[in-house]
């Protein structure tokens, strides 16, 4: 692994951190905003950004194993 | 007021005794009308993810020899995830920005960029003036426009921007201070 190879797995490792972060932010949020408003299709909002941070949490995971593995 | 109904939700915009609740409802208080922004207003961020998500798959087309297979795959998830927030960020957007008329007063529920909240209302009894701003052959046809409600004293002034039917909305509320008003 050359050192352009490990330059790019840190770089979207730590685009990857920032994601997840700013996943967490907008699940607070929105779960704040759930209180305010409580409107019926608020499942679907509350369930889509629960998919948003689980997605960015597996984007992470992957990111910082592919440093260590590949 | 009752001839309104015929025009309850455009694309869950415009809402007449709508089945929701809010942090500040008062006991007694009956919501009447839920208005958010004209879908037809959001076109410029539903354009744009669209252009980005083609400008993504062309630029797939060109040969790259800088980067290998594996990381132009995770560059182009990435880019999916980014634009994926994006429309998620302005659906949310839309969805929690709601001016509320109630029985008792009228609230504007706003939410900047996800992360700062802003609720603001006036008492039917406080407001003084109520102008509609809806001019343009967009805001023609489509029929919507910005409501503005002046209260009186120091009391916040409400603001309903890009709502359908601008003009029925404030007959709902002008029904609602003749009412106050008992006249």
């Amino acid at each position: 692994m050359d050192l352009k190879d490990i330059f790019f797995k840190v770089i979207i490792s730590l685009f990857a951190l920032f994601y997840f972060f700013y996943a967490l932010v907008i699940s607070k949020q929105v779960k704040t905003m759930d209180k305010t408003l409580q409107d019926k299709y608020n499942w679907l909002i509350l369930l889509i950004t629960s998919l948003q941070v689980t997605v960015s949490l597996i984007l992470l995971i992957v990111l910082i194993l592919s440093i260590f593995i590949i | 007021m009752e001839n309104n109904n015929k025009k309850s939700s455009v694309f869950y915009s415009y809402n007449l005794n709508p089945q929701i609740n809010f942090e500040t409802h008062g006991e007694g208080e009956k919501i009447i009308l839920l208005l958010r922004s004209h879908p037809f207003t959001q076109i410029g961020w539903i354009l744009s993810s669209i252009f980005f998500l083609v400008l993504l798959f062309v630029l797939n087309f060109f040969p790259q020899s800088f980067f290998n297979l594996g990381q132009i795959l995770i560059i182009n998830l990435f880019f999916i995830v980014f634009i994926l927030s994006y429309i998620w960020l302005n659906i949310l957007s839309w969805y929690f920005n709601v001016g509320i008329v109630t029985n008792k007063r009228v609230i504007d529920i706003d939410l900047h960029a996800v992360i700062y909240k802003e609720i603001s209302d006036a008492q039917l009894g406080k407001i003084e003036d109520i102008t509609i701003k809806s001019g343009g052959y967009l805001q023609s046809l489509f029929d919507y426009g910005s409501i503005f409600i002046q209260t009186a004293g120091a009391a916040v002034n409400i603001e309903f921007n890009n709502v359908p039917h601008p003009t029925d909305a404030v007959q709902v509320i002008n029904n609602l201070l003749g009412k106050k008003h008992g006249s």
